[in-house]
C-alpha cells in the first residue's frame, strides 16, 4: 500500500512551517526575494523550493476569504513526468511509498518537456539542468517518520498515511466541510497521492490547483493528461 | 494565561481580540482548530482581516483603540439580556459589594480626580464596611449602591448605536458578537478570551483587559476549562522573566519594590501585607512576610539575619510616586541621566516606541553593554542611520551569547509551564551562556569591591553568589535556590524537614529565616523528588481535559487552571459536568490542584461551611473584582480616545483622552492628534515569519526569504485615493519619524465609517531594522510610534497612532 | 532527558529500511534526499523548547557527534503541546544556531571609533566590572532629597531579558539589585 498526504486547506493558517521544514530537512538554501505586495514568497517553485503556500484574497458570494494552498508535487499514481521521461534511472515511483523521485540522472532529460508534462507545473531545473521537486521526504517515510511538512503542520491541515486511509479521511472530511461550503471538493483524488480539499472552486486557489481545470497546455502536456486522466466530467465522480 | 494552550480545545466560543494567534502563536491553532472541529465558534475582532480572521466563524472589524467601547457594549448587552450567571456573580464576584457614598462618575471622570496632578484619589472608590470590617454585601444584587447596580448604570451609555459610531463596527456585527459570546454565560458553556499586545499597547491597555475580565466574571467563565482571560505572551520566557521580576516595580514573585518610605523590613511588610477580617477570605497575600524573608535569604544567604532585617536595607529603594519604567528610563537617558547601560538580550533601538528618541538617548551614554546572538541596531547604534561615529563617545561592549539549545536551563511559557531545556551543539565560537557572563561579571565586581572597597559595598559583598560548578554557571544550583531550601530543621505539623533539603511547597515557607526561596511562586518546581520542569509524563489527569499534570511543571504548585475553585457550585459540584476541572468528593478535591484545599462553601445539605474560603484567594476579600478599585484610571473601564486619534472629540463623554495617562515632554515627543498632516490611523503588528524586532529572525536566510522587507498594508480605497500601487515602495510618516515600506494593497483592510466620516487605517510590522537585512534599507515601525503610555503599566501606545502615507 | 520509546523509534528506528531507495538497483542518487538520508542516524539527540513565542513548543535537536554542531531540529512528537508541529520560526531553529551571521567573539567599540575590535572575555569582563564600579561609586545615592535612606544608583540602567532562562533571569536581577539599580526593565513592558 503506497502512502498519501491529505491537505485540508480549510484548516491551513499559512503559518508556512511546512515551507521552512521542507528546506530544513532537505538542506535547501534560501532564495533572494523581494516583497511583491503580498505575503506569498518566493514567487514560484524552484530547484531550491519544493513547497509554497499560495495565498489569495477572494471575495466569494460577497464574503472576503484569504485562501491558503500549500502547493507541492502531487506524487501522481501514474506520473506523467515519469512516463514522458521513460528513464527509470532519472524519474521513478517508489511503489512502496508512492513517492515520485527525481534522481541526479534527470540532468540528462529535457527539463522543459518534463515540466510541461506535469499537470501541476511542479518540476524545476537547476542551473545544470538537473530536475528537483518534493520527494515526499521518502527517506523519512522509509524510516517510519512523517514527511517534514506533515509533521510540522500545527493544525492538522496536512495528514499522512496509507493511500486508502487518506482517501477515506478526505471523503469524510469533505462531507463535513460541505455543510458549510457547499462547493467544497477534493482535487483529482483518484489519481494523486497528495489529495487537496478546497472549500471553493479550485480556480480561486492557484492556477495549477487542479489538473483538469488548468488551461494553456501545449501538446506535450495535453498528451500526458489524456493518458493520465479520465474524461473531465468524471474526474471527481468517485469521491464527491 | 489563567488557563493554558491545550485548554483552548475545551472552549465553546473563542474570542481572539487584541491578538492574531494564527500568526503570532501559531501552535495555539492546533487547539483552536480542535475546538472548531468540535463545534466551537471562533470570533476574530481586528482592524484588519488577519490569518486568524480567515479561519474565524465570525470576523468583525473595529477601529484601533476602541476596544473598551466595543466590550462595554457587550457588558450592557449581557446585563440587558440577563445572560450573566447569577449564582456565580452573586457568590464569587464583588458584584454584591456596596459602594461608599464617595464613589461617583460624571462627564467621563470618576470621583476623586485631581486635575493638577492628573491623578485620582482611589480612597473615594472604597466599599462600605460592616462593624466587623468586612465589605457590606447584598447577595440578592438589588441594592442600588451594589457593584452590579452601578455597573448597569455605568454601561447604560454604551448603546450599540453609540458604540458603532465610535468603533466603526456595524450595529449588526456588534450584536452578532455580543449574542454569540454572551451565550457562554449559560451553564455548561465556556468562552475564552485570547489577547495579546493588541490590547496592552494602548493608553487604556490595562482597562482593555479588565473589561474582558469583568465579562468573564459576569459569564462565569473564570476558573473553568475552556475559559479564562488568556494573555498570549510573545516571548518564550517573558512569563518567567516577569515572574522573576526584571521590572522596576516588583521583586521576584510579584513582591513590591521597596520604597523610600519603607525604612525597615517591618514597615515594608506591614504596608504590603493585606489584612482581611472576613473568616471566609483566604487572603493569600497574608503570607507576604514568609515570601519576602525567604527571598532575602536567597539574596544574601547567611548574611541575612533577623538582626539586620534580613538585609532588607541592602536592597535599593525607589522614591514614592516616581516612575522608573521603560518610557521614563529612555526619557532620563535622553536627558543624559545615565552613564552606563546594559542592553542584555534586548534590542531597544527598535523595540521601544519612538525609536528615534531611544537611539538619540544612547549617544549620551558613557558605556553600554550589549549581549546578543547577532550584531544589532542597539549595539551598533553609533553607526546607524543619521549617526556619525566621530561624534559619539559611547564605549560599547558587545558580548556573544550562545543560542538557547547550546545551554541548559528552564523557561516558562504563557500557560505558566516551566520547561527544562538541554544543551545540544557545543557553543559556537567563543559565545557563552548568559548565565556564565552574569556570574563572571558578578565575581569580578565582588573581587573589585573586596580589594578596593567602595561606596556601600555590603549588598555586593554579601550577595549570595554560589551558582557555579567547575567554573561554569550551573543552572541546577540556581533552579534549586529559586525553589528554596530549609536552612534549619523545621517541623511543620508532624513532619520534620531537614536543614539543607529542598522545600516541597510554598505552604512550608517561613518568615523567621528558616527557609530560603528566591521566588515563592516557583517553590515546588525543584524538590527532593527532582527537577519537576524536566518531566515528560504523557498521562492526562482524571478529568481528561488536557491538563497533563506530569508533563513539565507549572506555577503555582502545578495548578494548570487558576481560580479553579470558581469552576464548582457552592457545594463543590462542577458547574460543567462534561469538562470538569475539580470536584469535591466529600472529603477532598480531585482533578486539577485546587486553589486551596478548603472544603466547598456549603455542606451537602446546603448549610454554610465555616471552614471554607471564597474562591478568589489572591484577592483580599476573596471575590473576583467586577469593581476594581486598585487601578490608576478608575474602577470601571471607560472609553477614551488614543493619545493620537482621528476624531475631534470622544463621543462617549466630555473627557477626550485618558485623564491620567503619562505625558513626556522632550523635543522628540511630538504628538499630532486630528492633525491634517497625519490623517490615517496607524497600527503595528507581527507576522508569523518574524519575531519581535526581528533580531532572531532577520539574520536568518530562510525566514528572510518568506518576509524580506518592511511593508505597509492599506485598503484598496486608500491606495486609490493616494495613487499607490501594490508592491511600490512608499513612505509612512508620523510626527516622530518616517519609514520606507513596500505597499501591500489589500482587501483585508477596509475604511471605517466613524461618526459619518470615512477613516482609513494602515498597518506595519515592527520586525525590521537597518542592521539586517544587510541592504540597510529596512527600518523599524517604532520610528513612528508615540511614547505615550498606560497610566498603570506605562506600556507604550504602539497600536493606535496617526500617520500619513505618501509616494516617494 | 527522558526520551520515550516512541520518540526513539520515530527518530532513529527502522534505519535499515532507509537504504531501500538506494537499494532499488539503479545506482540512484536522488538529487537532495540522498545526501540527507539518515542524516540523524548517528546524531546526539536533545530536547529543547522553542525560543520564539510563548506557546512553549518542544523540539528535538540532532547534533553531529564529531563536529558538535546541529544537523537537524524538528518538532518533538512527544511534546504534549505541539505534538511535533512547529511554525515557520520554530521550523527554522536550526538556522538560528548554524548561522554565519552570529557573534562568536566579544567585541569592543572605543569612544569615537568607527569600528569594532575583537577582544578577549577576560578583558571584556574586567573592563565592564571597572566601569560598573566607577559609575556606581560616583553615582550612588544613600539618601534622597527628603533625607530618606534609598541606597541606590540612578547612574546606570538595565534592559533585558525575556530571552534568558529563568535561572539566568534570577541571578541577573539579583546582581543588578545588589548593585543598587532601580531602572531595571525588560520586554514585558513593551
Amino acid at each position: 500500500m503506497s502512502k498519501a498526504i491529505f491537505v485540508d486547506t480549510t484548516t491551513c493558517t499559512a503559518c508556512r512551517g511546512c515551507q521552512i521544514a521542507c528546506k530544513q530537512w532537505h538542506g535547501l538554501p534560501a532564495e533572494q526575494t523581494t516583497n511583491r505586495g503580498t505575503f506569498e514568497n518566493p514567487a514560484d517553485l524552484s530547484f531550491n523550493t519544493y513547497k509554497i503556500v499560495r495565498m489569495r484574497e477572494e471575495v466569494i458570494d460577497g464574503k472576503l476569504n484569504w485562501l491558503f494552498f500549500p502547493e507541492q508535487c502531487r506524487h501522481c499514481l501514474e506520473p506523467p513526468c515519469r512516463d514522458i521521461a521513460q528513464d527509470e534511472s532519472s524519474i521513478f515511483r517508489d511503489e512502496r511509498t508512492g513517492a515520485v523521485i527525481f534522481t541526479a540522472n534527470s540532468k540528462s532529460l529535457n527539463a522543459q518537456e518534463i515540466t510541461e508534462a506535469c499537470p501541476y507545473n511542479i518540476p524545476r531545473a537547476g542551473e545544470d539542468g538537473t530536475l528537483a521537486k518534493c520527494d515526499l521526504c521518502n527517506d523519512r517515510v522509509e524510516n517510519g517518520l512523517l514527511p517534514a511538512c506533515v509533521q510540522t503542520c500545527p493544525t492538522g491541515a496536512m495528514s499522512f498515511g496509507d493511500l486508502e486511509e487518506m482517501r477515506d479521511k478526505a471523503k469524510k472530511r469533505l462531507e463535513v466541510v460541505k455543510q458549510k461550503y457547499p462547493k467544497a471538493m477534493l482535487l483529482d483524488a483518484d489519481d494523486v497521492s497528495v489529495i487537496y480539499l478546497v472549500a471553493y472552486e479550485p480556480k480561486y486557489y492557484h492556477e495549477f490547483a487542479v489538473a483538469s481545470r488548468s488551461t494553456g497546455y501545449d501538446m506535450t502536456r495535453k498528451m500526458a493528461l489524456r493518458k493520465m486522466f479520465r474524461p473531465l466530467a468524471n474526474i471527481m465522480s468517485s469521491l464527491t | 494565561m489563567t488557563n493554558h494552550w491545550i485548554d483552548l480545545r475545551n472552549s465553546d466560543v473563542l474570542l481572539a481580540m487584541g491578538s492574531n494567534p494564527a500568526e503570532n502563536h501559531p501552535i495555539s491553532f492546533k487547539y483552536i482548530t480542535q475546538a472548531q472541529l468540535n463545534g466551537a465558534t471562533l470570533i476574530s475582532v481586528d482592524p484588519r482581516f488577519t490569518k486568524t480572521s480567515s479561519k474565524a466563524d465570525m470576523y468583525v472589524p473595529l477601529r484601533s483603540g476602541t476596544d473598551i467601547a466595543f466590550l462595554g457594549g457587550m457588558i450592557k448587552y449581557i446585563l440587558d439580556n440577563k445572560l450573566y450567571d447569577v449564582e456565580y456573580v452573586a457568590n464569587y464576584t464583588n458584584a454584591p459589594f456596596i459602594l461608599g457614598k464617595d464613589f461617583g462618575f460624571k462627564d467621563g471622570l470618576f470621583s476623586g480626580y485631581d486635575k493638577a496632578k492628573r491623578s485620582y484619589d482611589s480612597k473615594k472608590w472604597a466599599f462600605e464596611m460592616d462593624a466587623n470590617g468586612v465589605p457590606k454585601m447584598d447577595r440578592t444584587l438589588k441594592d442600588k449602591r451594589c457593584v452590579l447596580s452601578l455597573l448597569k448604570k455605568h454601561y447604560e451609555r454604551y448603546t450599540t448605536k453609540l458604540v458603532s459610531k465610535i468603533t466603526g463596527t456595524s450595529e449588526a456585527d456588534l450584536v452578532k458578537v455580543y449574542k454569540a459570546y454572551g451565550a457562554t454565560g449559560a451553564k455548561g458553556k465556556a468562552g475564552t478570551s485570547m489577547y495579546a499586545m493588541g490590547w496592552t499597547q494602548h493608553t487604556v491597555g490595562v482597562q482593555n483587559i479588565r473589561t474582558m475580565a469583568m465579562i468573564q466574571l459576569l459569564l462565569g467563565n473564570m476558573g473553568i476549562a475552556g475559559g479564562g482571560v488568556n494573555a498570549m505572551r510573545g516571548e518564550s520566557n517573558v512569563q518567567g522573566s516577569t515572574d522573576h521580576c526584571l521590572l522596576w516595580h516588583i521583586l521576584p514573585g510579584y513582591l513590591k519594590i521597596p520604597s523610600a518610605a519603607d525604612d525597615s523590613l517591618d514597615t515594608y511588610l506591614t504596608k504590603n501585607t493585606p489584612v482581611s477580617k472576613d473568616p471566609l477570605s483566604a487572603n493569600w497575600w497574608q503570607n507576604y512576610p514568609k515570601y519576602t524573608v525567604s527571598l532575602l535569604k536567597s539574596f544574601f544567604g547567611d548574611k541575612a539575619q533577623k538582626e539586620n532585617g534580613f538585609g532588607f536595607n541592602w536592597l535599593p529603594k525607589v522614591d514614592n510616586g516616581k516612575d522608573y519604567s521603560w518610557l521614563s528610563l529612555f526619557d532620563e537617558m535622553y536627558k543624559g541621566a545615565f552613564k552606563g547601560f546594559f542592553a542584555w538580550g534586548m534590542n531597544p533601538a527598535c523595540s521601544g516606541a519612538n525609536s528615534n528618541k531611544t537611539r538619540a538617548a544612547m549617544t549620551k551614554l558613557d558605556w553600554m553593554v550589549n549581549v546578543n546572538l547577532f550584531d544589532n541596531e542597539t549595539g551598533s547604534f553609533w553607526r546607524g542611520p543619521g549617526m556619525n561615529p566621530k561624534d559619539i563617545k559611547t564605549e560599547v561592549f558587545m558580548l556573544p551569547a550562545c543560542v538557547s539549545y547550546e545551554k541548559e536551563g528552564s523557561i516558562s511559557n504563557s500557560g505558566r509551564w516551566m520547561q527544562w531545556r538541554y544543551p545540544g551543539p557545543k557553543r559556537l565560537g567563543n559565545s557563552l551562556p548568559d548565565g556564565d557572563m552574569i556570574v563572571e561579571l558578578g565575581l569580578k565586581i565582588k573581587e573589585l569591591y573586596a580589594k578596593e572597597g567602595g561606596v556601600f559595598p555590603e549588598p555586593i559583598l554579601n550577595l549570595k553568589w554560589d551558582y557555579m560548578t567547575h567554573h561554569e554557571f550551573d543552572p541546577h544550583k540556581a533552579a534549586k535556590e529559586i525553589n528554596g531550601y530549609f536552612l534549619k530543621d523545621v517541623t511543620i505539623k508532624d513532619t520534620t524537614y531537614k536543614a539543607g533539603t529542598l522545600v516541597p511547597s510554598f505552604a512550608m515557607l517561613q518568615a523567621d529565616g528558616s527557609t530560603s526561596s528566591a521566588n515563592w511562586l516557583y517553590c515546588a518546581s525543584y524538590t527532593e523528588k527532582g527537577n519537576m520542569a524536566a518531566r515528560r509524563g504523557q498521562e492526562d489527569a482524571v478529568n481528561k481535559i488536557g491538563l497533563y499534570p506530569e508533563y513539565a511543571w507549572c506555577w503555582p504548585v502545578n495548578r494548570r487552571i487558576i481560580y479553579n475553585r470558581a469552576s464548582v457550585d457552592l457545594k463543590g459540584n462542577p458547574r460543567d459536568e462534561k469538562r470538569w476541572v475539580i470536584k469535591w468528593t466529600g472529603d477532598k478535591w480531585i482533578g486539577d490542584v485546587p486553589d486551596g484545599g478548603w472544603p466547598p462553601l456549603q455542606n451537602a445539605d446546603g448549610t454554610p461551611n465555616p471552614a471554607s474560603k471564597h474562591p478568589f484567594i489572591m484577592r483580599k476579600h476573596g471575590h473576583g473584582q467586577i469593581f476594581g478599585p486598585g487601578l490608576k484610571d478608575g474602577p470601571f473601564p471607560e472609553h477614551y480616545e488614543p493619545t493620537e486619534c482621528p476624531v475631534e472629540k470622544n463621543f462617549m463623554s466630555k473627557q477626550f483622552v485618558s485623564p491620567v495617562a503619562p505625558v513626556y515632554g522632550s523635543d522628540k515627543d511630538e504628538i499630532a492628534t486630528c492633525d491634517p498632516r497625519f490623517p490615517y490611523i496607524g497600527t503595528t503588528y507581527r507576522v508569523v515569519e518574524h519575531w519581535q524586532t526581528g533580531l532572531m529572525t532577520r539574520p536568518q536566510p530562510w525566514l528572510m526569504e518568506l518576509q524580506p522587507q518592511m511593508f505597509v498594508e492599506m485598503s484598496e480605497e486608500l491606495a486609490k485615493l493616494k495613487g499607490i500601487k501594490t508592491g511600490e515602495r512608499i513612505r509612512v510618516s508620523s510626527a516622530r519619524g518616517s519609514v520606507d515600506c513596500v505597499a501591500m494593497v489589500t482587501k483585508r483592510f477596509k475604511p471605517f465609517k466613524i461618526a459619518g466620516n470615512t477613516v482609513h487605517e494602515v498597518g506595519v510590522p515592527w520586525h525590521f531594522g537597518w542592521r539586517w537585512p544587510e541592504s540597510g534599507a529596512e527600518e523599524s515601525a517604532n520610528l513612528l510610534t508615540p511614547a505615550a503610555g498606560d497610566p498603570n503599566t506605562r506600556i507604550p501606545e504602539s497600536k493606535a497612532f496617526m500617520c500619513n502615507v505618501s509616494k516617494i | 532527558m527522558n526520551v520515550t520509546r516512541r520518540e526513539f523509534i520515530q527518530i532513529t528506528g527502522a534505519t535499515a529500511a532507509g537504504l531501500a531507495v538506494s537499494g532499488i538497483g539503479f545506482g540512484l542518487s536522488p538529487v537532495k534526499s540522498h545526501a540527507q538520508m539518515l542524516k540523524t542516524k548517528y546524531a546526539k539527540q536533545t530536547t529543547t523548547i522553542c525560543c520564539y513565542c510563548a506557546v512553549g513548543c518542544g523540539a528535538i535537536v540532532h547534533t553531529n557527534k564529531e563536529t558538535g554542531r546541529a544537523i537537524n531540529v524538528e518538532g518533538d512528537p512527544d511534546h504534549v503541546i505541539n505534538r511535533g508541529s512547529l511554525c515557520a520560526k520554530g521550523a527554522s531553529l536550526f538556522q538560528l544556531a548554524e548561522n554565519k551571521n552570529r557573534l562568536t567573539e566579544p567585541m569592543y567599540r572605543a569612544p569615537y571609533s568607527d569600528k569594532w575590535q575583537k577582544v578577549s572575555w577576560d578583558w571584556a569582563i574586567e573592563e565592564i566590572a571597572k566601569r560598573v564600579k566607577k559609575t556606581r561609586d560616583a553615582g550612588f545615592t544613600l539618601k534622597n532629597d527628603k533625607g530618606q535612606m534609598v541606597n541606590r544608583t540612578t547612574a546606570m540602567a538595565s534592559c533585558g531579558s525575556a530571552a534568558m532562562d529563568n535561572e539566568e533571569c534570577w541571578i541577573y536581577q539579583a546582581l543588578m539589585r545588589a548593585l543598587g539599580l532601580v531602572y531595571i526593565e525588560h520586554q514585558a513592558r513593551i
